[in-house]
């Protein structure tokens, strides 16, 4: 007769299990805290300070702000980000205010005909430059416009991007630490396409988990088309499965695993023009990362903006996002594009439930001929020649912090930016579902 | 020794996750090489009818995967030009596995002699090694590896190439740490964009010679034994004639040898028509499945034994197929799915007492011809009173496989069940029997649910739950992993099988076969996991 080694605890066990199943189903965990969430933080304040703030005071190229310095930075900081931007110990380098000319054919072979219809898509448009290099405020839909020249800004692809994602709870807590690569390449060129026969296709993206261990080996294949109404394309391969799977490209609300992100906040708008209202509220100056030397460090409390970075005061279009559908999570989403770049500087994004702050992002740039005289960090698991990006006359995106004040949680990341153009036949090889049906195992 | 080793054990363990990592995920050890991997334990309580516990596995794992970049953009180890092969890597996946289980418990110590026991308790193996070549549009893979096609999941249609290893934890692992790699080559030409076809490409297979089976750990000893739907013994009599005798029976194994006339191979041509990404597909090969041939030529009778011998045989198989999926963004914003195959040579067995036009070798067994077809959808589902900040990730599946020349002597399933003679137990004496009537269609219905929680998404529960309407048997799993850090991960696993009596074993082993009373496998996992 066996004896058994374990007898007895089932009661116990279905209790846990009965209260495991409970938890995980009450909502509980689905309804965070509003800790760190304030009233500066709402959606009338956003828009009392776009309306109202004005810098009384110039700011001088190598002087450095404090918090002693907090009320020239005021009217310079979008209100909602004050409760993080400003703390003990922090200090921002104020740059010149640069001018950063474009790729040198920028412009120019931009085929005619094209047009915004009534929904404010852009209708035959296939790159090569701004869509609309002249933004006149008085114009009819103005908001779409800038929208679309960041949609089509220069330096959006065409780059090999490691990157490292850190998501931390407050005070600096380190919950996940994320390595992937992007790899991107744009097809639309204007008045040809990288590869023939492909005219359809906007951009491709190959991009490839390498940390934690649990999605090392995950690759994601997403394809954008030059027809805005077509829908993206996407497929995952994820090594325990072995296989690729299609993936839905038109839910773009969900935060993507662990980070405080969703894929139509990616660079303050990335998802579908025809599926919000638009509306332009004017230019405003902000204080905005968009030349930094390196790699911001994590600063603050919490370590989620970026610390002892250089900053410039910069001028930027203010555009009101307002999502049609009634099940979108924001309300409102305030997006600030600079307006000489067309980079997102700035975003914030509304609670439906209460108009106040669910998410934002602030985002690091640096132009490319800086590169020059200015040494970047390189990625902790691969070496980039920076070299490369000289000449490019573009800007990279070295990254962005993404803070959730109401769960309250924040994903900062870092990003190492090497242009990188494909050869017709090469990018036809490299982004192809076939390079989906295997990965590193 | 048993305590020693245990102890080693925990300390190597131990001593892995509170040891500071040089890195995260993939550790760069050169630039050419980057290595790796985890250590894992896994605790399983049986809970039969929830009623009693029983600590059946202690499994600890660890793994170790390498890659070795030796061929970058046509230079060979950075000084040999290789032309048109642009890069080349080297992958070796190696798993050691040691199950306490064998050590700690009497009942699974002292069921088994000392090699036996050492073949249950350990496993060394190299699982994967495999060479990638690049050579636009060529893509090589040659190496021991795995290859799934299909859109199934946890289901077997397309997905054949690769065997399944049942015995330690039956199929409730993920796929990927079951399957048994072969030695194979497969190569990939891509040809994109042509008539109205985007993304094609043909791909190829080919096994020259190393067949292997599906595992099933046929003894009723192993904790996870499949002993169907009988009893967990060994058949040890025979009942002939009125007469109980004693059983002693051999299992020629028949298996495919390693020569190229065994050799297996298939072909696919995968694209996208029209937002459809859909594959034809076709494999030649083995059953992975064995069928078993009576030989009554071999038999014999020696006073009251009975002397009888069986051929374990896997039948060719032609496996042809489609496999479709479209994402449908505007109306139901779900990805669909579908898959279709037809078989050959699926091995059955034949009832005694069937007619002799069905049985003409007298042998009880045949081979018959399947389809299988799978329709699924996924979708991203906002359930905002349950998750307002993500998605849940919805899956089901509908599996239906259909005998095409279905004759009413097909069955199933041997069970084991004891002697009776003139009305009463014989105590001690067990027969085999098989009265588990194969339906013509067969069922199975799944759908699983996953999500994540808290700020940082660190708690991840999974629900799984899958009926074979027929049978009535079902399976649920709730599952949820904590991830402690980037390198810890906690995990707990409830597995329930349930059942409705007096219905028929289906061919899933689900509930109807583990929510039987005498062999219910209700269980509760406890893993945690330390990657690198």
């Amino acid at each position: 007769m066996e004896k058994r080694a374990l007898q007895g605890p089932v009661s116990f066990l279905s209790y846990f299990l009965i209260a495991a199943l409970a938890l995980a189903f009450s909502g509980l965990w689905a309804s965070p805290p509003t800790a760190l969430a304030n009233q500066d933080q709402s959606y009338d304040t956003l828009r009392n300070w776009i309306e109202h703030a004005r810098p009384e005071t110039e700011l001088t190229p190598g002087q450095h702000l404090t918090l002693k310095d907090r009320a020239i930075l005021e009217p310079l900081i979008p209100q909602p980000a004050w409760e993080y931007y400003f703390y003990d110990g922090m200090d921002m380098e104020i740059a010149e205010t640069g001018t950063y000319p474009p790729p040198a054919d920028w412009g120019k072979n931009v085929p005619s005909g094209y047009q915004l219809d009534e929904q404010g898509v852009l209708i035959g448009f296939s790159g090569g430059g701004f869509p609309f290099p002249n933004i006149d405020a008085a114009a009819p839909q103005v908001a779409q416009k800038v929208i679309w020249n960041m949609l089509w800004r220069p330096g959006a692809e065409d780059y090999v991007m490691p990157m490292v994602a850190w998501s931390r709870s407050p005070n600096g807590q380190l919950d996940r630490q994320f390595e992937f690569t992007a790899v991107t390449s744009r097809y639309a060129q204007g008045d040809h396409c990288l590869v023939p026969g492909y005219e359809e296709v906007r951009t491709k993206q190959l991009m490839e988990f390498r940390s934690p261990r649990d999605m090392a080996g995950a690759k994601m294949l997403t394809k954008t088309y030059v027809d805005h109404y077509k829908e993206d394309n996407g497929w995952m391969y994820m090594p325990a499965q072995r296989k690729p799977r299609r993936t839905l490209a038109s839910e773009r609300t969900s935060e993507v695993m662990g980070m405080d992100y969703t894929m139509e906040d990616a660079m303050g708008f990335g998802g579908k023009v025809y599926e919000h209202n638009w509306s332009y509220l004017g230019k405003r100056r902000v204080i905005a990362t968009i030349n930094v030397e390196t790699n911001p460090e994590a600063g603050g409390p919490h370590l989620w903006v970026p610390k002892d970075a250089r900053w410039e005061v910069r001028e930027a279009h203010v555009l009101l996002v307002d999502p049609k559908s009634a099940n979108h999570p924001y309300s409102h989403k305030i997006i600030f594009i600079d307006t000489e770049t067309f980079w997102t500087l700035w975003m914030f994004g509304f609670d439906r439930q209460d108009d106040h702050l669910l998410r934002m992002n602030q985002h690091f740039l640096k132009y490319s001929e800086s590169y020059a005289h200015e040494t970047a960090a390189q990625a902790p698991y691969m070496k980039l020649d920076y070299a490369n990006n000289v000449g490019e006359r573009v800007f990279y995106h070295l990254g962005e912090t993404d803070i959730n004040p109401k769960k309250p949680h924040a994903t900062f990341s870092h990003c190492y930016v090497m242009t990188r153009h494909f050869s017709s036949g090469r990018a036809k090889q490299f982004y192809s579902v076939r390079n989906m049906v295997s990965g590193r195992r | 020794m048993r305590l020693r080793t245990c102890f080693a054990s925990c300390v190597l363990f131990l001593g892995l996750a509170v040891m500071p990592a040089p890195s995260w995920g993939i550790i760069t050890v050169t630039d050419d090489i980057e290595l790796e991997g985890f250590v894992k334990t896994q605790n399983i309580l049986r809970t039969p009818m929830f009623r009693d516990a029983e600590l059946i596995m202690q499994r600890n794992t660890a793994q170790l995967e390498g890659k070795y970049y030796f061929l970058r953009e046509s230079q060979a180890f950075g000084r040999f030009a290789t032309g048109p092969l642009e890069e080349a890597t080297l992958t070796l996946i190696g798993r050691g596995v040691y199950d306490s289980i064998y050590d700690i418990r009497h009942t699974y110590n002292e069921a088994f002699g000392k090699n036996q026991r050492l073949n249950r308790q350990f496993e060394y193996k190299l699982r994967e090694a495999f060479v990638d070549m690049v050579l636009p549009p060529f893509t090589l893979r040659l190496g021991r590896q795995q290859v799934v096609w299909g859109e199934t999941d946890n289901f077997r249609a397309l997905d054949v190439i690769n065997p399944l290893d049942l015995r330690w934890h039956a199929n409730w692992e993920p796929w990927e740490d079951i399957r048994i790699p072969l030695w194979m080559a497969r190569a990939i030409y891509d040809i994109g964009k042509f008539g109205p076809l985007e993304e094609s490409f043909v791909e190829a297979v080919w096994i020259p010679w190393d067949f292997q089976p599906n595992k099933v750990a046929a003894d009723p000893r192993r904790p996870w034994g499949f002993i169907g739907d009988g009893l967990a013994r060994v058949a040890n009599s025979a009942l002939i004639g009125g007469q109980l005798l004693d059983l002693d029976f051999m299992v020629r194994d028949d298996k495919p040898s390693k020569k190229f006339k065994n050799g297996q191979a298939g072909v696919r041509f995968k694209a996208i028509w029209g937002g459809i990404d859909f594959s034809l597909n076709y494999f030649y090969g083995f059953s992975g499945d064995p069928g078993f041939k009576v030989r009554s030529d071999l038999a014999r009778l020696e006073g009251r034994t009975l002397h009888a011998v069986l051929d374990r045989v896997h039948p060719r198989s032609h496996v042809v197929g489609i496999a479709a999926n479209y994402s449908e963004e505007k109306y139901t914003q779900s990805v669909f799915r579908v898959e279709t195959t037809f078989t050959t040579g699926v091995p059955v067995t034949i009832a005694q007492n069937a007619p002799k036009r069905l049985d003409p070798d007298g042998n009880q067994f045949d081979t018959a011809d399947r389809s299988v077809v799978m329709l699924a959808i996924d979708r991203p589902t906002w359930i905002r009173p349950l998750n307002n900040i993500r998605t849940f990730f919805l899956s089901a599946q509908f599996f239906w496989r259909r005998y095409l020349d279905y004759s009413r002597f097909y069955r199933g399933i041997p069970s084991v069940r004891r002697a009776h003679m003139n009305g009463e137990v014989v105590p001690d004496r067990f027969i085999s029997t098989n009265a588990d009537k194969i339906d013509q269609n067969e069922f199975v219905i799944t759908f699983s649910a996953s999500t994540s929680y808290g700020p940082g998404g660190l708690w991840q529960p999974l629900f799984v739950f899958a009926l074979d309407p027929l049978s009535t048997g079902a399976y649920n799993k709730f599952s949820m992993d904590y991830l402690w850090s980037n390198h810890f991960v906690l995990r707990f696993e409830q597995n329930f099988f349930w059942r409705v009596r007096s219905h028929d074993p289906g061919p899933w082993a689900i509930g109807d076969l583990y929510g039987r009373p005498r062999d219910s496998r209700h269980e509760s996992v406890f893993s945690a996991i330390f990657q690198f």
